[in-house]
């Protein structure tokens, strides 16, 4: 599996450190162009705080839209970090070097910007630290642990602290290299940002062990923080479609799913970006798309169990939804969209070694796939609450409006300036997990061939 | 890590490294070759238990027939025949994974994990008498399927076949593609057989190995069967737990809903069939002779699976209970009285304990998967928490007389109290042999199994010597793993 | 008398690791020696002590500070406000379990970290004897020594094939 040739220390700082000490125009004109449309997101915000939920389409009874939508995204995406970083490290497949540190960023920023949209959608969110922390000392008044809104900040929270731990503990050692090559205060800040690391066995040691022990723990609040995201729906009896046992898993396969496409997605634009093709191979975009395939099929299978458990019941209302959803345009035809999106089509396309080996191939795929897994939990959300229930007084249907659309177009944007951000000042690919590889590389003679091999402690 | 990295590996790591190609194959030819007196016994006893289950099973179908209105008779046999399939026709998978992903430390196990695929024979047979017992769709036979009148299932109107000539056709589909993989698998070794016995097995081997040459193309075709009857026997695996899972149990509870239950057993296939490897794993090493080619290495490797496949199955669970438990939902809370809480309460704690807390607990520190028999120990408490878990699934769908109810919340309603039909039932003297015999069933075809085709596979054994070795790394020697695409 | 620090700089790790056998000839103990690289090699590939370590006792008296304060949170903000909602008992065990183990996790996860830098024997206010050219590939054989061993271990150090020898404060 490993097809690049070997690379020295002093090589692989130089092109893995250029994002930092070289300074092209393009960098700050993408990241100027970024931020224009996260400034005109964060207008649109001010604007909706300022004139009320009004000017969104938010209307009983469809009172989840845009916003939840692009919460459970994000949330989703955010587990590329930890399904990557944590499940390929703890199985020590060699193939992850390249990929963990920009999935474990994508983790951080896409978290920071999932927990931006309730904050967002409650229209007024400074009163959010009344649902959110037991401060009201002077009244007695505490949040509700019995509601299923109080346990999704506590599990948003602990991952986000975690994931950024586990990112900066993985940074020491590249901080420390960093350090070397700066000079006056940039010197200085890397200094304080490393630590004093110095790079003795000890300290390698520990930081191995970290990678693992870090990865072990992160993976159960990983698996909690979706699982907990879903139960905002599926504790609900009220909202038919919702109240579904597999929710959690189900939930939680998606958001690998999506978060590992988007992961590939980074990695293929990292590598045009930054002209590192050493390094992101298409050996590594062949082992994402074969690991694409098998979650993707997982997440078909759960897909295919909770749809069908709502036609199960045999009743009208759960049978409802469904028709809404899968014979009723316009639905209908976000339906196909989402599942030929989600599934077919790209796990079609992976099924090709030609298709999985193309970084072009696999964006293609990949966006295909995120796609997909946004209208996913828009028509989990949506076509749910958008029934006529029995004390509906008033009834319409849902449409964003562009205050709510600028707005989610914004968090998309914001998650690549801030990708870009921190590509100027820490290093996308982790380079001491790459100059690790490259000594352990090895080769077994097997009569005329060579075969790849790894050197492995016990 | 010890002080010397070597002397650590060689204790932990795979120790057919140390032997040559020859030498192995020698040796396991000799012990493919003689069985002691221990084994015959082993044959036997498990022989006369399976007669003596089937003779139970006769005598209560003698009894009370083999009937609709018989059901509740067979919820233990019921029980037994689900275990069989979460262990025995699981194993398989395990082979078929870990071949996939290239693990080295699979190669003492896969061969054992292949050869449960006869044991798809029983299962087989066994479920004929389930498929008797499973009552229809349409009750009141109007053509119509009507809630509270008909019974809910996941075939809705009852398409052609539906659910009996469906269920047992993907039940034969697993079994056959198992059969078949487990023929390719071993035809390498078959062929060495043929080469080296003589008599009535020469000859049996010969015809069974069907010209296997060992040229380039035949390991490149073979290659490739076992990649396509691997994937197939993967999602035919997934179709039949589905199937069995809600025909045989969830629809016959009225009213329960339960999305996740299919995945669930299916994890909990995983997790008891990876359970039963590891104790076949631990007495091929300490009873069968093999001690020379199972270190401690696909132990702890296993060991790490298990404790993550362990802590999926909590999560599953807990998924089920917590959606159950927070709607408040009548027929939610009532299904929950069944199947947890009341009326298998015992069931369901012993399940919890050995499918849960045991291997969590164990298998949570590093030092106990690091060894023989901490990972022995948790596989042997996942087996016997799925049997508990098919004994509290399956024996009160089982019992349950109005299938065609809307929901067993009704039952209640209706009888001001918990309803005769979900009361607990215990096994009788007949239960506890038909369930024996189906386990000592199992391992009597598994064991003369063993006789026919080597437990251990040769050729995956020798390829490991060409892709593991030690080797001097500065100060050091490191285990080294040859990674083929 | 106050030990001085050399540091031998080798641009190959092999001949590293034999500095490292020639100091331990020349009686110098192996905690006195250390070596410096900019990539994580293999335990033991030096031919260097096991490093002790209590990593793993941090994640568990995190979890168990966690635990209690989640516990100790969930239960007392429901007592001090019992609001009944959708027929649920105050203290209801499944939400608060999930909370709780939050808590748990978090405080786990908190200590590990803590652990990892306090056992790595960071942050180290000033560097010491450094070189910056071990993050470039270069292994540093960093030596504590009496200074009257100092002309000895450079001596050492420089037949093992140092390219560059630094005297300074460890």
């Amino acid at each position: 599996m490993q097809e690049g040739r070997a690379l020295a220390d002093r090589q692989i700082n130089r092109d893995l450190l250029h994002t930092i000490f070289t300074h092209p125009k393009w960098q700050w004109g993408l990241i100027a162009f970024f931020g224009i449309i996260v400034l005109g997101a964060m207008c649109a915000a001010g604007y909706m705080f300022n004139r009320g939920l009004g000017v969104s389409g938010l209307n009983r009874p469809v009172m989840w839209g845009f916003f939840i939508t692009n919460f459970v995204f994000w949330i989703g995406i955010s587990h590329a970090g930890v399904m990557l970083s944590a499940i390929l490290r703890l199985s020590k497949a060699e193939w992850r070097r390249p990929a963990t540190r920009a999935a474990e960023v994508l983790t951080v920023f896409s978290l920071m910007t999932a927990m931006l949209m309730p904050l967002i959608h409650a229209g007024r969110p400074w009163r959010v630290f009344y649902w959110v922390f037991p401060f009201d000392w002077a009244r007695g008044v505490y949040p509700n642990v019995r509601s299923a809104l109080i346990w999704d900040p506590s599990a948003v929270f602990t991952y986000l602290t975690s994931s950024t731990l586990f990112v900066y503990i993985a940074l020491l050692p590249d901080l420390a290299v960093i350090r070397d090559r700066s000079t006056g205060i940039r010197r200085q800040i890397y200094s304080v940002l490393a630590l004093g690391w110095r790079g003795n066995p000890r300290q390698w040691k520990l930081q191995i062990i970290a990678g693992v022990l870090l990865s072990a723990l992160i993976l159960p609040v990983f698996v909690s923080v979706h699982s907990i995201v879903s139960f905002d729906f599926s504790m609900a009896i009220a909202v038919k479609s919702w109240h579904s046992t597999i929710f959690p898993p189900y939930f939680v396969i998606g958001a690998v799913h999506s978060g590992v496409a988007a992961v590939v997605i980074v990695m293929a634009v990292m590598r045009w970006l930054y002209g590192w093709q050493e390094y992101i191979r298409p050996e590594h975009f062949d082992a994402l798309g074969r690991l694409l395939v098998v979650v993707a099929t997982g997440w078909f299978f759960f897909f295919v169990l909770e749809f069908f458990f709502g036609l199960y019941s045999l009743e009208a209302d759960e049978i409802a939804v469904k028709d809404f959803l899968s014979a009723q345009a316009p639905w209908s035809w976000w339906f196909i969209t989402f599942v030929g999106t989600t599934y077919f089509i790209p796990v079609g396309m992976w099924l090709f070694k030609g298709v999985r080996r193309n970084p072009g191939l696999m964006i293609i795929a990949c966006i295909s796939v995120n796609i997909g897994m946004w209208l996913e939990r828009f028509l989990i959300i949506v076509p749910g609450l958008a029934q006529k229930q029995v004390m509906n007084f008033t009834y319409f249907t849902y449409a964003p409006s562009v205050v709510e659309v600028v707005i989610v177009i914004g968090t998309f944007a914001l998650v690549c300036m801030l990708m870009l951000l921190f590509a100027k000042v820490f290093p996308l690919i982790p380079l001491y997990d790459i100059k690790e590889g490259e000594i352990a590389r090895d080769e077994i003679q097997i009569g005329r061939r060579k075969v790849p091999a790894v050197l492995r402690e016990e | 890590m010890a002080r010397h990295p070597h002397e650590a590996a060689e204790r932990t790591g795979p120790p057919e490294v140390h032997l040559s190609d020859r030498e192995v194959m020698q040796d396991l030819a000799e012990k493919y070759d003689a069985a002691c007196p221990k084994f015959w016994l082993a044959v036997a006893v498990a022989g006369g238990l399976f007669a003596l289950g089937v003779l139970a099973f006769v005598i209560r179908a003698l009894d009370v027939g083999l009937s609709d209105s018989s059901r509740n008779e067979y919820g233990y046999y019921a029980a037994a025949f689900a275990f069989l399939i979460v262990t025995a026709t699981t194993a398989p998978l395990a082979a078929i994974a870990f071949r996939w992903t290239k693990n080295h430390w699979r190669r003492p196990f896969s061969r054992a994990a292949e050869l449960f695929s006869l044991v798809g024979i029983l299962a087989v047979l066994a479920f004929i008498p389930m498929l008797i017992v499973l009552p229809g769709i349409d009750l009141n036979g109007d053509g119509v399927l009507e809630l509270g009148k008909d019974r809910r299932t996941i075939w809705f109107s009852a398409p052609i076949g539906a659910p009996i000539w469906w269920d047992m056709a993907g039940l034969i589909g697993v079994v056959v593609c198992g059969l078949a993989l487990l023929w390719v698998s071993a035809r390498p070794d078959m062929a060495q057989i043929a080469q080296v016995s003589n008599g009535l097995r020469a000859r049996v081997m010969g015809r069974l190995a069907c010209g296997w040459q060992g040229t380039v193309r035949d390991w490149n075709v073979q290659k490739g069967q076992m990649a396509i009857l691997g994937a197939f026997y993967f999602m035919l695996l997934v179709w039949v737990h589905t199937l069995i899972s809600l025909d045989f149990a969830l629809s016959l509870i009225p009213g329960w809903r339960d999305s996740i239950f299919a995945a669930h057993h299916v994890l909990t296939g995983i997790q008891a069939s990876a359970g039963l490897l590891i104790v076949v794993l631990f007495l091929m090493k300490k009873v069968g002779g093999y001690d020379r080619y199972i270190g401690v290495d696909p132990f702890w490797s296993f060991a790490k699976v298990l404790l993550g496949v362990t802590l999926l199955w909590g999560y599953f669970w807990f998924s089920e209970f917590m959606t159950f438990w927070y709607g408040r939902d009548e027929t939610e809370q009532t299904v929950i009285k069944l199947l947890m809480v009341e009326s298998y309460r015992t069931a369901f704690l012993l399940n919890l304990f050995f499918s849960f807390f045991i291997p969590f607990v164990l298998l949570l520190w590093n030092g106990v998967r690091k060894s023989v028999l901490g990972p022995t120990v948790a596989g042997a408490s996942v087996i016997i928490g799925a049997f508990f878990m098919m004994v509290r699934l399956y024996v009160p769908a089982f019992n349950i007389k109005d299938v065609g109810a809307e929901s067993i919340a009704e039952f209640e309603a209706a009888h001001g109290g918990t309803a005769a039909q979900l009361l607990p039932v215990l096994p009788g003297p007949l239960d506890v042999l038909m369930v024996v015999g189906m386990m000592a069933g199992a391992a009597f075809i598994f064991l003369l199994g063993t006789r026919l085709i080597p437990i251990m596979s040769a050729w995956e054994m020798k390829e490991g010597l060409m892709y593991v070795l030690y080797r001097p790394f500065m100060k050091g020697k490191y285990l080294v793993l040859g990674k083929p695409e | 008398m106050a030990k001085t620090g050399v540091l031998g700089l080798y641009s190959d790790a092999n001949y590293a690791a034999e500095a490292g056998d020639g100091l331990q000839r020349m009686g110098i103990s192996d905690n006195d020696y250390d070596f410096l690289t900019g990539a994580p090699y293999p335990e033991g590939a030096f031919g260097e002590k096991e490093s002790s370590h209590r990593l793993y006792v941090f994640p568990f008296v995190g979890a168990l500070c966690g635990l209690t304060a989640g516990i100790l949170l969930t239960s007392m903000t429901q007592m001090a406000y019992p609001l009944v909602t959708g027929g649920k008992p105050i203290l209801s065990l499944p939400p608060m379990a999930i909370v709780t183990y939050e808590g748990t996790m978090l405080g786990a996860i908190l200590f590990t970290v803590l652990g990892i830098i306090f056992e790595s024997r960071l942050p180290r206010p000033s560097l010491g004897l450094y070189d910056d050219r071990i993050t470039e590939g270069y292994v540093g054989v960093l030596v504590e020594c009496e200074p009257e061993e100092v002309d000895r271990v450079e001596q050492v150090l420089t037949q093992a094939g140092a390219e560059d020898i630094k005297r300074g404060k460890v």
